[in-house]
């Protein structure tokens, strides 16, 4: 029998690289900022230039955090 | 501190926010389920339709992701309970995706007990789930599977705070898109 290949995409995991995880923070900051600003936002023509706004500033603070923690590290080692 | 009727500053601005979601017509219970039941669809109810899509692309869209990468176990009631609870924030995709991995536990239950490994009805002991789940291929402990629930998990807590927006905007009575303040006007 044919399995569909949405069912079985559905169904198996797929196998990711594990340095390219870290990658699929960026789709996850862009879901998050476009759902936080559609709701927040007076203005709905405004909406792209706010989500890029606010995917900047999560960017930016994950990087910082990354940073910090980083430091952290090498300061107990 | 006590106002007129006797009640509190708090009842007084729920009776005033009740009086005016009737006025718009729509009802903030309504706009709850629904927004729960399908993503996206409580801010439709409200008259925010635009708004209503772009939450029902994304979170539908970060959820099937999610599912896709970390496969049928990504909402997994038995081994990762926490995220189960906020992938069902989602809805009807966490309802089917749900139904999903109880068929494969409902499977793997029947078979663990056709090798005797299991009583007939119950779901076998974690190392023999583990061992049958192996051999279809599925492994939820691993780190694709934990991204692939953040992913899900995500989209369950961000339509929480949808729910919780649509809810609000009828209570308050503000259905529709907000007209643009004087300043923002072009």
């Amino acid at each position: 029998m044919t399995v569909p290949m949405a069912w079985t995409l559905f169904y198996d995991p797929v196998v990711l690289p594990y340095y390219s995880q870290v990658w699929l923070i960026l789709p996850l900051c862009v879901v998050v900022a476009t759902v936080y600003k559609t709701i927040r936002t007076k203005r709905l023509n405004r909406l792209f230039l706010e989500v890029v706004a606010s995917m900047g500033y999560m960017l930016a603070g994950l990087v910082a955090l990354g940073a910090a923690l980083w430091l952290l590290r090498l300061y107990w080692s | 501190m006590a106002t007129r009727f006797g009640w509190s500053p708090l009842e007084v601005r729920i009776n005033e926010m009740t009086k005016t979601s009737k006025t718009i017509g729509a009802i903030p219970f309504v706009a709850l389920l629904l927004a729960w039941l399908i993503p996206g669809s409580g801010h439709v109810y409200i008259g925010r339709v635009r708004r209503g899509i772009i939450i029902f692309i994304a979170i539908g869209g970060a959820f099937w992701a999610g599912v896709g990468m970390g496969g049928v176990l990504t909402v997994d009631y038995h081994h990762e309970r926490w995220w189960f609870i906020a992938d069902m924030f989602t809805g009807v995709h966490g309802i089917v995706s749900g139904l999903r991995q109880q068929r494969v536990y409902q499977d793997l239950a029947k078979e663990a007990a056709d090798e005797g490994l299991a009583v007939p009805g119950v779901l076998p002991p974690d190392p023999v789930i583990q061992k049958k789940l192996a051999e279809k291929g599925l492994f939820p402990q691993t780190a694709t599977a934990s991204v692939a629930r953040v992913y899900a998990g995500v989209a369950g807590l961000l339509n929480l705070m949808c729910i919780f927006d649509a809810f609000v905007l009828t209570m308050m009575g503000q259905a529709r898109e907000p007209r643009p303040s004087r300043e923002q006007a072009p």
